[in-house]
């Protein structure tokens, strides 16, 4: 089992500044640790069995006033195209996703890379905005910008992503 | 059992509730004769339906339904063992289950060979089944009755009614107007 070093328990830390109320994740074994955080704290999480699916509980969450974020990888982000697209986007629904990226400096996977790679283009194709949380960024920052795609998504009734490097060699272990 | 008429059941029976209604066919034939504030139409994103009525069942606390189609269920078919897991006891699951993607130019669904109804009991889904009118309403009645998440898959004659119109609408105001009509039922 994962633990969370500093930049991932930054996430969590970002998530509860903004007061989430519902998780909805689909499974990985590095956001685990911010899943897990999460629940520690008192989240209640619904896992979902595919990315489509988690936009579209979620997207329920957010119309019944829910403040509610998605954890995922991004390499998913294929699965959730049409149900970001022609539901989350066309219904503007405020839903802040948080996905580790593969593919990076740290990948361990040989093919992973291809989908990727293309995430962030196909996510901007049909007009969902990308933050990043890097290995570069410092942990305050992690935290804060959580915090604030979180509202920006709520404020700005859309789907907003935020993908986090949780492979790269540089980041730090577990405490 | 036509479409159409199923609807009318379920839109009276639900007069007061929140309805998620599934894209295409149902969702024109049902907006023809009723349009609600507590009505959310997916107009284009199918085998979302029972997703998003899971949503909101878990975040307001009365009655919730969902309209559903066979191929809707079919496409997203991953959502009924996380219905049978987490299971909220407001919400209402109703399968509209005419064989075919009617919405499709017809084409025969799987649901045409295997059982859908069957499928949802094996992973303990409180599930009731009906033919006609009569076994409809008695289906949902009973089930919303029971205090238990449950799914009632009715089913209905293949084919669209005749001369329903488009449904035009902007999803974004679809939206923002069943939100406000969740907030409003909320505070009460």
């Amino acid at each position: 089992m994962k633990k969370a070093g500093p930049r991932l328990n930054a996430i969590v830390d970002g998530l509860m500044d903004w007061g989430i109320e519902n998780l909805v994740y689909v499974p990985s074994s590095h956001a685990a640790p911010v899943i897990r955080g999460l629940e520690a704290r008192g989240v209640p999480s619904l896992m979902a069995n595919r990315e489509e699916e988690a936009v579209g509980i979620a997207g329920g969450l957010a119309l019944a006033g829910r403040k509610v974020a998605i954890l995922m990888q991004d390499n998913g982000f294929g699965n959730a195209m049409t149900a970001l697209a022609t539901f989350a986007v066309q219904y503007h629904i405020p839903i802040p996703i948080f996905a580790n990226s593969r593919g990076g400096l740290g990948e361990y996977n040989a093919m992973i890379h291809s989908i990727s790679e293309a995430a962030p283009k196909m996510l901007n194709s049909i007009g969902v905005r990308v933050e990043r949380l890097t290995v570069s960024d410092r942990v305050d920052v992690w935290r804060a910008n959580t915090s604030a795609a979180a509202k920006i998504s709520v404020m700005q009734h859309r789907p907003i992503v935020t993908l986090f490097d949780a492979l790269h060699p540089l980041i730090e272990p577990a405490e | 059992m036509k479409r159409i008429e199923a609807l009318t059941v379920i839109d009276e029976l639900f007069a007061g509730d929140l309805l998620v209604v599934t894209c295409g066919a149902t969702a024109r034939e049902l907006a023809s004769f009723s349009r609600r504030d507590s009505h959310l139409p997916l107009l284009d994103a199918m085998g979302l339906t029972s997703p998003v009525g899971l949503g909101v069942a878990l975040g307001y606390p009365g009655s919730v339904g969902v309209i559903d189609g066979d191929g809707s269920l079919l496409m997203g078919f991953s959502i009924l063992p996380t219905l049978a897991i987490y299971a909220p006891a407001n919400l209402t699951v109703i399968v509209l289950d005419n064989e075919q993607h009617a919405s499709a130019d017809l084409v025969p669904s799987q649901a045409a060979r295997i059982d859908l109804a069957a499928a949802a009991r094996g992973l303990g889904i409180p599930v009731e089944t009906c033919n006609d009118l009569a076994g409809l309403r008695e289906a949902i009645t009973s089930t919303r009755a029971s205090g238990t998440f449950g799914m009632v898959f009715a089913k209905i004659e293949p084919g669209n009614s005749a001369d329903i119109p488009l449904l035009l609408a902007d999803p974004a105001v679809l939206g923002a107007t069943f939100a406000r009509a969740v907030g409003s039922r909320s505070a009460n």
